[in-house]
């Protein structure tokens, strides 16, 4: 029977690829600081996770990371907003971590032009969304003016929403008061 | 070697060339039942293949030159959504691995697997028909992402249900291939097999475990990098590393240095690259030990290179001659060193503290694409002209395949270099404290060279494209104007079987 002959070769390689699975993807789903959301962390609300579907169709993604790592080039972030843990991207269902920062990190983005900055930081997103050079002549940013309004609301809701939980008050139970998009938009 | 054990089976040459007479085994009944006589042409499934892997390859270098502009001159062609950059560049992705790359090079696997097993291919018309559903199916999927319904995770953008469809072509593929292995005439599997069994055989695993659901936040990350790592680790390297196995030694008319490296080199790289998809998230939110994991296997990796290196550097050595003469095999140079370059430069940037550097970076750019152009593109190139001249015995137009050659050496250095050293300029500001905005200004004259190079290679494949069209529609010619095969005396050593 010739298939014997490749059969030994395809158990051998099954084997290898088996242990790497077994390493790579089984294995995790038992780490306990994966399976757990960070404390504080807040689940996206309907109006965030539809901006968020936006940032997905968009392929906001591919410049800009959403992942602050413990080295000297993040070193700024590190010190205002703390380096990403694992728990911080419990409700990120699909991730977004991104791998190219041709754009800024944008993990603490809702810290930076948060919600407590009020229509400033509102006016702002949503005028550089549709304009980005109007704000920054160097920026390379494709204009999104081709977004309705309410899709630009929406995408706004989902980008100050990002770290924002980080320096909400301690002691919520309730995702209601820290997330209050609806009163806003 | 007259009944070798199955783990030693490697020829040192590949088998004799001529294809095989189709339908010749009494015992295979299906692939005739399901046979369209207009299809059932030798290598036409083969042909399929290929030629479909130049379109894309074009039409996605066509997309990256685009969006190579748009990185230092953002209005071009703004406000049309679906020529949004963010839009393309999955497109730009997804062509260039599953059309360039997987059916140029799956073209080549349809070539090599009936002539090292000595077997007419199973089904020409499942392959013919694979083909054409890839492309259609491709098609759909890449305007799918145009229309904005991309699943939004790299390499795994195309949408239900045309992701699925791959998996399911891909088995059909795996099938017709592995049944002409199975049933093989020449009992001894030469080391391209053994690339393409690995290439075609885990395929639907890591494939439909990367696209069918997205897990939870960083393991969905993990299943991420694990599937695109190994679809270019196990699907788009090994189908490369196979082809430049099979061509080299054609091309030299001398035996491969050592079988034994092969040997080595192959077994280390199965058990070492599924491992590697974690060097994506090194210094990022995973458990510490997937790291270590992934960064010591991403070092590991420098055995396979080695023997890679050795052993192709070994054949390659002392053969100017050849080079000079043969614009095919001075493509498998290239495509050789880029492969070496590509996979030392990974497991460099694996390392923790330039990972910590120059991830982010344009350098992870430049990385990917000597990877994709220096290796995958040139040794296609490679194939290609090999295929024309040695299997069609048509002549191809020596000129413009010069030209070709150069404009695609010239691109591919340029653009290595300008975004590789971009990214190293990067990350130096961004270690000592300068933000993404305040490098913007350092980064236009660099894409701006990016995008001339781009431009260079593009315009290369095109004068590749008019080239083959011109040999392929011109007939088969009485002497072979590159006068290759004609001259292959002095390459000629003891041992060489062919």
């Amino acid at each position: 029977m010739r298939f014997i002959r490749e059969f030994p070769i395809i158990v051998a390689l099954s084997f290898l690829f088996g242990l790497a699975f077994t390493g790579l993807v089984l294995a995790p789903v038992f780490a306990s600081d994966i399976s757990e959301p960070t404390p504080k962390l807040v689940a996206y609300t309907p109006t965030e996770q539809h901006g968020r579907e936006i940032y997905i169709r968009e392929g906001c993604v591919y410049c800009h990371s959403q992942q602050v790592r413990n080295v000297k080039a993040d070193q700024n972030m590190v010190d205002a907003y703390g380096v990403s843990k694992s728990g911080d991207y419990f409700y990120d269902i699909p991730h977004l971590l991104g791998t190219s920062r041709q754009g800024p990190d944008l993990s603490n983005e809702g810290q930076v032009w948060g919600k407590a900055s009020g229509d400033f930081a509102r006016e702002y997103l949503i005028g550089h969304f549709k304009n980005p050079r109007e704000y920054n002549p160097q920026s390379i940013m494709p204009s999104y003016s081709y977004l309705s309004d309410r899709e630009l609301e929406e995408l706004t809701d989902y980008v100050q929403s990002l770290g924002a939980w980080k320096i909400a008050p301690e002691a919520t139970e309730t995702t209601a008061e820290i997330t209050p998009t609806e009163a806003q938009s | 070697m007259t009944n070798p054990s199955p783990l030693t089976t490697i020829s040192v040459t590949p088998p004799e060339t001529a294809a095989p007479a189709l339908r010749s085994d009494d015992r295979l009944t299906f692939p005739k039942m399901i046979a369209i006589p207009a299809l059932e042409r030798r290598d036409y499934a083969m042909q399929t293949w290929l030629f479909s892997g130049v379109f894309w390859m074009v039409v996605a270098a066509s997309i990256g030159v685009i969006e190579a502009v748009k990185l230092f001159y953002p209005e071009f062609l703004q406000g049309i959504p679906a020529l949004a950059y963010g839009r393309l560049r999955p497109v730009h992705v997804n062509l260039g691995i599953f059309g360039f790359m997987s059916m140029g090079y799956l073209g080549a696997a349809f070539y090599m697997v009936p002539r090292l097993t000595q077997t007419a291919l199973y089904s020409e018309t499942l392959g013919v028909l694979t083909a054409w559903g890839w492309n259609l199916n491709l098609m759909g999927g890449v305007l799918a992402i145009l229309m904005g319904l991309s699943k939004g995770k790299e390499y795994e953008e195309l949408p239900f249900p045309f992701d699925m469809m791959v998996g399911i072509l891909e088995i059909l593929i795996a099938g017709n291939l592995f049944s002409t292995i199975t049933v093989r005439k020449e009992s001894r599997l030469y080391v391209s097999l053994w690339y393409i069994l690995l290439a075609i055989i885990p395929f639907p695993i890591y494939y439909t475990l990367g696209n069918v659901m997205n897990f939870r936040g960083i393991e969905d990350a993990i299943v991420n990098w694990f599937y695109s790592h190994n679809l270019f680790g196990l699907w788009l390297t090994t189908l490369g590393l196979a082809t430049l196995y099979y061509i080299v030694p054609k091309q030299l008319n001398k035996p491969l240095y050592s079988h034994a490296i092969s040997f080595l080199g192959f077994w280390t790289l199965a058990a070492f690259y599924p491992w590697n998809g974690g060097h994506h998230v090194i210094w990022g939110p995973v458990p510490e030990w997937v790291m270590t994991a992934s960064v010591t296997a991403s070092i590991a990796m420098l055995i396979p290179t080695i023997a890679t290196m050795v052993n192709f550097g070994g054949t390659a050595w002392g053969t100017q001659g050849v080079m000079k003469r043969d614009i095919s095999y001075r493509f498998s140079i290239v495509a050789y060193l880029s492969y070496v370059g590509t996979s030392l430069w990974g497991s460099g940037l694996a390392i923790m503290d330039l990972n910590a550097k120059l991830h982010f970076t344009s350098t992870t750019i430049a990385h990917v694409h000597l990877g994709f152009v220096g290796f995958g593109l040139a040794g296609l190139a490679a194939f290609i002209y090999f295929y024309l001249e040695r299997s069609l015995k048509r002549g191809y137009s020596r000129k413009l395949a010069e030209w070709h050659f150069w404009l695609t050496v010239g691109g591919t250095i340029g653009y290595v270099v300008s975004m590789g050293w971009l990214g190293w300029l990067e990350g130096s500001e961004w270690a000592s404290g300068n933000s993404v905005q305040g490098v913007m200004a350092l980064r236009y004259w660099y894409n701006v060279a990016r995008a001339g190079s781009g431009g260079l290679l593009l315009i290369g494949q095109l004068l590749l494209v008019w080239n083959i069209w011109k040999t392929m529609t011109s007939g088969p010619s009485e002497g072979l104007v590159t006068g290759m095969a004609s001259d292959e005396s002095n390459t000629l050593k003891e041992g060489a079987a062919v």
